[in-house]
């Protein structure tokens, strides 16, 4: 035991930044939600009139989460639960992968595991860093809550319900470690896993239903799948349940200790997924700087294109049944009509939007993930072996960054070409089946101007590129999707290239800003093209 | 200039810092063509700094480097053309086969010769197939080889190239150069073992914390090859001052150290071969040695 309290003070301090960096952005996302609330929506009609229009569309019950009553703390609850509990869950799995699978594929693991301590003492040493990080995050983000002057107790169950998601996906990626051979395969699917969680939840509140009054909505099963769905369930301001947070520490328990198992049992380096044998010669395309592009980025962008699928499939089957559901409430069918134009079938365009909006959001972290794998290049010590071959720095960003846009145009057609799918599928003729394939390449020229963007910083700052490329899209996304609730001065808000994107089929294709768009992210690739040539390769 | 006299590799007064770290204070480096040049020197000398400006991948701070006449940095692509690179820690992309990163790294400098890498892979035990994950240091090491070798260049540059790999797998490596060699390219060998330099190098620099200490054949490097000896229990020490062929003596009581020319080893031999001695260690000469015997004085720059 004193070996694995050591064990984990060492990963500790390798994480000491990137650990820092997390709670506290997390506390600063709730502590502004929650500020932001408590200024916008203080008294009792403004809360009302959100919760009635959230009730009101399945679209904004399925990016936020449930309506649970009137009062500050409820409201922000609502608004803010599900993002956070996202973040919770990356910061978990990043960090069980980071201290095992990577850690095993990079051979540093072979280094500690020679010393006098059990095969897993490692993992057992990552699992509790996680869940102190799990239990600190929980303590400051209710702390952050009782600045922003919501209640104590109810702040204390928010917080922990944040901690127990995280605490619930330190146990799900240390078995998803156990069965992917390696560090990025592992982070991939871990990664993909809180999303799907986030999405489990948003299905079942979109079709969840409605109370009488508006105020209250009760999920639906698909819910009850999701650890995020169950956090929810807390409801740490109207009516504390905290049997929720044992079903989530039960299941990291379970996970855990399958993990650990497994762990104790198997040889250093190998996978339940084992690594298949490779081939003996390239291929056609595996001779040049677009090839080997294309050769790394591929599974990644597969990656990303199943999220994208799943998204505009959920967009459109759901869409039409989500909008059916609600109609059904007559009170609501009233309100719809009144504040949706188009009634029934312009709430599945709102719908549709908004999911292909987030499906844009995926085409930019594709094509950011392809420009910045240069720099694991380069840091690696890769690019060198690549560029000593006489082709030109320029070339060898060129074809990244033709990779890396191609993959933002395939993640959003992906999106677009399900969403029609199932909006064909789910017999809505009148609806925007023929449209969303437009609506959702509406999306791409925003996510060039990100991954240009990556490309610049690449070129001129590479030590911090991996830290702002993500950065920037962070930054993008909270001013674009809480920009307003914060009250945010409009330039700020645009910003943020989301704004500019045509939020299609709600809004008409707007040219100039699409057109706009590509033209910042064609000078910010010319830049970054110049800028290479002129730097030195940097470890 | 004329082709043939001109160099191939020459910098003057080479000077590259890395913020305040002074990695190269002035170097100068002529390699001329068809040579094996040996680039010797210590960790952290900046032999792979060098190579790096050589390849144009960093920019010298001041002083000039040409390759084949051409600035690297001004003019990457044309330099690289006829040259082939063994890094001195091969890195390699974890889900590529290995036989996939050759025909890669082959390909960007226009496709390897069929023959030759099926020979190289066959001469060096290399399986192509498992994932670059699985490989070992020395197989890396070998990948980055296979690769310089399956295609002709007229310049190879090698950093530490024979550091993973073993006595057989060297022995390889020391064809494939030789054979290079013999085709009338020119190849800088970097290393910090001076044996291995020895056996495979026409000429010689040695560089020590950023610029070159001494440069020539080893027929002019020779006291580089003195022989270090260690007797104890000689009668008169003093009189091996006397002996033809020895440098640097020092008396501590009954010990006496010093080294010999190659050449004149048989006459210190005898000279020394008297019933007192008790004790005698004779040391091959080593760059080690070299660096705590020659350069100990802070001669080089700071």
């Amino acid at each position: 035991m004193p070996g694995v309290v050591r064990l984990a003070l060492f990963q500790a301090r390798r994480d000491r930044v990137t650990l820092q960096v997390w709670i506290l952005g997390i506390t600063l996302l709730g502590f502004a939600t929650s500020s932001a609330v408590v200024t916008q929506f203080g008294d009792e009609p403004a809360q009302e009139a959100i919760l009635t229009l959230a009730a009101s569309n399945p679209a904004f019950l399925f990016m936020r989460g449930l309506p649970d009553g009137t009062g500050v703390g409820a409201v922000v609850f609502f608004q803010g639960f599900a993002f956070t509990a996202v973040l919770a869950g990356l910061m978990s799995t990043f960090l069980v992968v980071r201290h095992t699978r990577t850690d095993e594929e990079l051979g540093r693991a072979e280094l500690l595991g020679s010393a006098p301590l059990p095969r897993a003492a490692s993992l057992a040493a990552t699992l509790l860093l996680g869940a102190a990080a799990n239990v600190l995050l929980a303590v400051f983000v209710a702390a952050g809550f009782v600045a922003a002057g919501l209640e104590v107790p109810g702040a204390a169950g928010a917080g922990a319900a944040v901690g127990a998601v995280g605490v619930f996906f330190l146990g799900l990626a240390a078995a998803v470690a156990q069965v992917l051979p390696s560090g990025r395969s592992a982070n991939g699917a871990a990664a993909g896993l809180v999303g799907a969680a986030y999405l489990l939840r948003g299905v079942g509140d979109a079709l969840g239903t409605p109370a009488a009054d508006l105020l209250h909505v009760d999920s639906a099963w698909p819910s009850l799948l999701s650890p995020i769905g169950w956090g929810q369930r807390v409801r740490p301001f109207t009516g504390p349940d905290l049997s929720a947070l044992l079903v989530l520490l039960a299941a990291a328990l379970g996970l855990a200790t399958a993990a650990v198992l497994v762990r104790q049992r198997r040889d250093v380096g190998a996978s339940l997924l084992p690594q298949r044998e490779g081939r003996e010669r390239a291929g056609i395309g595996g001779t040049s700087f677009v090839g080997l592009a294309w050769r790394l980025q591929r599974s990644t962008l597969a990656g990303w294109c199943v999220g994208a699928a799943v998204l505009g499939a959920v967009a459109g089957a759901l869409g039409p049944l989500v909008s059916e559901t609600v109609s059904s409430v007559a009170p609501l069918r009233d309100l719809i009509s009144r504040l949706v134009p188009g009634g029934q079938t312009g709430l599945i365009d709102v719908f549709v939007t908004a999911l292909l909006g987030v499906a844009g959001v995926f085409a930019a972290a594709a094509g950011i993930q392809a420009v910045l794998r240069m720099r694991a290049e380069e840091a690696e010590g890769r690019a060198e072996l690549l560029l000593a071959a006489p082709l030109s720095r320029g070339r060898w960003l060129g074809a990244n960054l033709f990779i890396a846009a191609l993959s933002a145009v395939v993640v959003s057609g992906t999106a677009g070409v399900s969403a029609a799918i199932g909006l064909g599928l789910s017999g809505t003729t009148n609806g925007p089946a023929g449209s969303v394939v437009p609506a959702a390449l509406a999306h791409v020229p925003a996510a060039f101007v990100f991954l240009a963007a990556a490309s610049v910083v690449f070129a001129f700052a590479p030590r911090l590129s991996v830290v702002l490329g993500w950065g920037m899209l962070a930054a993008g996304l909270v001013l674009g999707e809480f920009g307003e609730l914060f009250g945010l001065p409009v330039w700020l808000q645009d910003v943020s290239p989301f704004r500019h994107s045509s939020a299609m089929p709600v809004e008409p294709f707007d040219p100039a800003g699409a057109l706009g768009l590509a033209v910042i992210a064609a000078a910010l690739a010319g830049l970054a093209t110049y800028v290479i040539q002129r730097r030195d390769l940097t470890a | 200039m004329n082709a043939a006299t001109q160099p191939v590799i020459e910098t003057l007064g080479l000077v590259k810092d890395f913020g305040r770290t002074r990695a190269l204070g002035g170097l100068n480096l002529s390699v001329a063509a068809g040579e094996i040049h040996g680039f010797l020197g210590p960790n952290g000398a900046g032999k792979s700094t060098t190579l790096r400006v050589l390849l144009g991948l960093i920019r010298p701070t001041a002083g000039t480097a040409r390759v084949f006449g051409l600035d690297p940095w001004a003019d990457p692509v044309a330099t690289h053309r006829d040259i082939a690179y063994v890094p001195g820690d091969v890195s390699l992309w974890p889900n590529l086969s290995g036989g996939e990163v050759i025909d890669l790294l082959t390909g960007l400098r226009g496709g390897a010769d069929g023959n030759l890498r099926r020979q190289l892979i066959e001469e060096f035990e290399f399986d192509p197939r498992k994932k670059a994950r699985t490989y070992s240091k020395g197989n890396r090491q070998k990948v980055a080889l296979i690769a310089a070798f399956a295609r002709p260049a007229r310049l190879y540059l090698l950093d530490e190239p024979s550091a993973g790999l073993d006595p057989v797998m060297d022995a390889v490596f020391r064809r494939h150069i030789e054979r290079v060699s013999r085709g009338g390219a020119t190849v800088l060998l970097s290393s910090h073992i001076l044996s291995e330099v020895e056996q495979l190098c026409d000429r010689i620099t040695i560089i020590r914390s950023g610029a070159a200490v001494e440069t020539g054949t080893l027929g002019e490097l020779r006291h580089l090859k003195r022989t270090h000896f260690r007797v104890t229990g000689l009668a008169e020490p003093a009189r091996l001052a006397a002996l033809p062929g020895t440098h640097g003596i020092s008396i501590d009581g009954a010990a006496a150290e010093f080294d010999a020319d190659a050449a004149d080893l048989g006459a210190v031999l005898a000279g020394i071969a008297e019933p007192g001695i008790s004790g005698l260690s004779v040391a091959p000469p080593s760059l080690e040695s070299l660096f705590l015997r020659h350069y100990s004085d802070g001669s080089g720059v700071k």
